[in-house]
């Protein structure tokens, strides 16, 4: 379990690191095209956008893992300890519901529509499906880190954390 | 008490304009109408200035079924119905009776029959006249005026082609944001039509108004189709004729608000300028030659055939 | 609508008092208040839609790359600089630490987007300064977390950007200008405050530095301060967008942190882009559900009804500010600010426009307001992070920040009464057109 957890991590990582460095290139490119080429792209802006909803939502699932969604403790620390494990997995069992509910299903739904009727995007002209595609995969992940939290939990070990963050 | 409640259906309708446009009042008229044939049992809800989302988003949302009814330009539906990108060529049309002669007619029916392909019902077209160019600081008579220079289109492939074959730039920017980036100078000029050029305020920043009327992009009223599916055939028939009203009223009241919005700007400081556009059609014409082997070809064909069936037209 | 209403409101405390994170608070009141009215495929279905609509958006890509500058600004050196800078010229007057605290703060918000970037590269280095000459550590995590505020009006700022994005486009340069003077002025505030508590405490007031050490330490921290030329001056006159500044920015930190200051290493560059990766996603996640919670308030026509609502108790245009102020308050102690501008922009903005005030001033204000959230409890994310610096309890640093809350407070009246606070800087820059 440890294992596959950190496969995911680490990949994780990698992918939103070559997100970024790719939105930066873009946003450069575009500078570049308008002032130095004096033609400007018509695609990066596009571009950038869909590399945005790519980033916003797979850093949804790594922030959810990392922990650092900002969060309130207010009545969970006064808890007996025993009675807060329940409450915590109660409380991650509403976010994997949450993933699976509106990323998975309605994210899916969102892409199977949008790639059978064929929406086209403007600039880019891929199919916005593909844009889309993110939404699934990271309630996907979120699902995933949710029910490796609930199995930590219920074996009352210490959820791993992520190497090389905090 | 309890009196037996009568059911209502409720339509919501949203769309992107604010709600001084003469499209949104149209609208209100649908829902006039549309209550009073139905004798109060059916109502529009009206969600203006893009409250609801953008056009593209609106038009997903009638395709999910969270929302029943919208008005989008025609160039926001290519993206789910390729073929209304004919629309976005320039300078198809002779005029104006040779634009609705086409939408009223067999192509019209056909690009709105292509809409239930994608899960939409289009119910029919709004006015939305020509569109020409805009600029902050050079006059543009000719497309040779165009060159070098930067112009924010649609983000539509036709549009940005069309200001290339006119020898422009043209760059997609988002149009809440063109205010700022004509202000900056990120673009020298956009184009659209007279009532968007004034309710925008880009009037402010664009002192040249060339009038070329390139394109006649029109609005379409669409429909969610599994909103119209669970409309019995009474209630299609009240909405189809409520839309009706609408637009014969949009129509008129279009050419009024167009011709309010030019004397506005005019007397606003912004200079118009009336071009041959003879130069514009010549610039274009590689373009029309490239699009004749694609799956538009024989609609630009039987577009061209419609002006023939009037009277010939000099401008 | 009121079953609405209830539902979301219910559903969100719920959630949030048993310590979910905020973004899926948000979602989850977002799901239950969706299905009241709307069907389930179709709801998750557009749930999802607008998550995605909501961060897709050319303007807000600016908010990775000033978190990702600022990220780089931290390591590189060039926050030890500006302290260096701020000690050299205020180290000297009463209060001279936390004095020196507050002006590191303005001037790395003057270069950076985001407060909790300044409340962690400010903090780290002056906690343990401060600590060294004495300061109670409680009082110093105080300092920090509200002077950290004053970079959210300062700009860049990305708040300043989303808040752009929720009126419907006004200028983001004529905001990023109009934050200035009120950024300004909150600092002074602050700094007031500062000296006086000195005095109260009899705190130590730093060395004069010879005149040759101050130009030295100045002109040390010029390389980092060119930035704000290069961002802001690219954006007012128009070189390019936002976006665009936020991508130079990144850039010319990178030069500055790797090449010139060579304090930030290459092999490092792959773990602050995956830092700042998660930084921005967890600001976008709660763009992503709050964009959908403020769909779900217009198809339910919340907005209206309490706009209404509200024009109907009273037409005293001052009464009405204050009364929008206070709401204010108390939506920042439970709410982060991103979320609270997004969803509380179409609710309030149009009851301020029919009383006169201009949607920049109002912006202003608002941030204004919820910047004093940041720092007031029980949720700030501002307040996190500088306990967590200090290593201390959120309860301890709340009596050291009331004399610096009611410095907030003042400005907040100041700003929200005397639009020319607001307005007469973009006006001089001519980014102030009739309406915008
Ligand atoms: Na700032
Ligand atoms: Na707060």
């Amino acid at each position: 379990m440890t294992k596959l957890l950190q496969t995911v991590d680490s990949l994780l990582k990698w992918f939103l690191a070559s997100l970024m460095a790719g939105i930066v290139l873009v946003v450069c490119w575009q500078v570049v095209s308008r002032y130095v080429l004096n033609a400007p792209s018509s695609v990066t802006e596009e571009l950038s956008r869909a590399l945005l909803i790519w980033i916003g939502m797979a850093g949804a699932a790594f922030a959810y893992r990392t922990g650092v969604h900002l969060g309130l403790d207010i009545i969970t620390r006064k808890l007996p300890e025993k009675m807060q494990r329940k409450v915590s997995m109660l409380l991650t069992a509403a976010v994997v519901l949450f993933a699976i509910a509106v990323m998975v299903v309605g994210g899916g739904n969102l892409v199977t529509m949008t790639y059978e009727l064929g929406q086209m995007s403007a600039a880019l002209n891929i199919k916005m499906a593909y844009i889309y595609m993110i939404l699934p995969l990271s309630g996907v992940l979120i699902a995933f880190y949710g029910l490796c939290q609930l199995y930590f939990l219920a074996s009352g070990k210490a959820v791993p954390a992520v190497e090389g963050m905090h | 008490g309890c009196k037996p409640q009568q059911e209502v259906t409720t339509l919501r309708l949203a769309h992107s304009l604010d709600q001084e446009h003469v499209v949104h009042k149209a609208m209100v008229l649908m829902g006039e109408r549309l209550f009073e044939y139905s004798s109060g049992t059916m109502q529009l809800q009206i969600y203006s200035g893009g409250q609801l989302g953008n056009e593209r988003e609106l038009i997903e949302l009638l395709q999910i079924g969270s929302l029943a009814m919208t008005k989008v330009s025609a160039s926001s539906v290519e993206s789910f119905v390729p073929k209304m990108r004919v629309f976005s060529v320039p300078y198809i049309f002779n005029d104006n009776a040779h634009l609705w002669r086409v939408l009223n007619g067999e192509v019209g029916h056909q690009l709105l029959r292509e809409l239930r392909g994608v899960r939409l019902y289009g119910l029919g077209y709004y006015d939305a006249g020509s569109r020409s160019f805009y600029t902050t600081n050079t006059e543009i008579h000719t497309p040779s005026d165009l060159r070098g220079k930067k112009f924010r289109v649609l983000a539509s492939q036709t549009a940005v082609r069309m200001v290339e074959a006119m020898g422009g730039a043209a760059t997609p920017i988002d149009w809440g944001e063109l205010y700022t980036a004509l202000q900056q100078g990120v673009v020298d000029g956009a184009e659209n039509n007279p009532p968007s050029f004034y309710l925008s305020r880009h009037y402010e920043l664009s002192k040249y108004y060339t009038l070329d009327e390139h394109t006649s992009v029109p609005d379409v009223l669409i429909l969610s189709h599994l909103v119209w599916q669970g409309l019995t055939v009474q209630q299609q028939q009240w909405l189809s004729q409520a839309a009706e009203d609408s637009i014969r009223y949009q129509r008129e009241a279009w050419q009024l608000s167009s011709d309010e919005a030019l004397a506005a700007v005019e007397a606003a400081g912004v200079r118009v300028i009336y071009p041959d556009k003879q130069p514009f059609r010549d610039a274009v014409a590689p373009f029309h030659q490239s699009l004749e082997q694609t799956d538009i070809g024989p609609l630009l064909e039987r577009i061209a055939q419609a002006a023939d069936t009037a009277e010939v037209n000099h401008d | 609508m009121e079953m609405a209403i209830v539902v979301l409101l219910a559903v969100f405390f719920i959630l949030l008092l048993f310590n979910v994170p905020i973004s899926f608070c948000i979602g989850l009141a977002t799901l239950a208040t969706m299905l009241i009215s709307i069907d389930f495929i179709p709801a998750v279905t557009t749930m999802a839609q607008r998550m995605a609509s909501g961060i897709n958006s050319f303007a807000l890509l600016a908010i990775p790359f000033f978190v990702l500058s600022g990220l780089i600004m931290g390591r590189g050196g060039i926050a030890k600089r500006l302290i260096e800078c701020a000690m050299a010229l205020v180290g000297m007057l009463p209060g001279g630490l936390a004095l020196v605290n507050v002006v590191s703060c303005m001037f790395f918000g003057a270069i950076s987007g985001s407060a909790v970037a300044a409340t962690s590269a400010i903090g780290s280095f002056m906690l343990p300064e401060m600590k060294k000459q004495g300061y109670d550590v409680n009082y110093s995590a105080a300092v920090t977390a509200a002077a950290a505020t004053t970079g959210m009006l300062i700009p860049p700022s990305n708040i300043l950007i989303v808040y752009a994005i929720a009126s419907g486009g006004v200028s983001i340069a004529a905001l990023f200008i109009a934050g200035y003077l009120p950024g300004f002025l909150l600092g002074l505030s602050l700094m007031i405050v500062c000296a006086g508590y000195a005095k109260l405490k009899g705190y130590p007031v730093g060395a004069r530095l010879p005149l040759k050490l101050v130009v030295q330490k100045v002109a040390a921290a010029i390389p980092s301060l060119f930035m704000i030329i290069l961002v802001i001056g690219g954006i007012v006159s128009g070189v390019f967008t936002a976006t665009e500044a936020g991508a130079i920015a990144v850039v010319y930190s990178l030069a500055l942190a790797v090449g010139i200051y060579r304090e930030v290493k290459v092999s490092e560059l792959a773990a602050i882009l995956m830092k700042s990766a998660e930084t921005t996603s967890i600001v976008l996640a709660l763009i992503a559900t709050s964009s959908a919670m403020s769909w779900i308030l217009s198809y339910e026509q919340i907005p209206q009804t309490i706009s209404a609502a509200m024009l109907t108790l009273s037409d005293n245009p001052l009464l009405i500010l204050l009364m929008i102020n206070l709401i204010l308050l108390l939506v920042g102690a439970f709410m982060d600010m991103t979320p609270a501008v997004l969803i509380f922009t179409p609710i309030f903005l149009p009851v301020a426009v029919e009383l006169g005030m201009s949607p920049l001033h109002f912006g202003i204000m608002m941030v204004l307001n919820l910047s004093i959230g940041l720092v007031s409890p029980p949720v700030g994310s501002v307040l996190f992070v500088s306990c967590a610096i200090a290593k201390t309890r959120l309860e301890a640093i709340l009596r050291p920040l009331l004399p610096l809350y009611l410095a907030m407070f003042a400005v907040l009246m100041l700003v929200t009464y005397v639009p020319a606070i607001s307005e007469w800087l973009p006006t001089q820059f001519g980014l102030l057109s009739a309406d915008k």
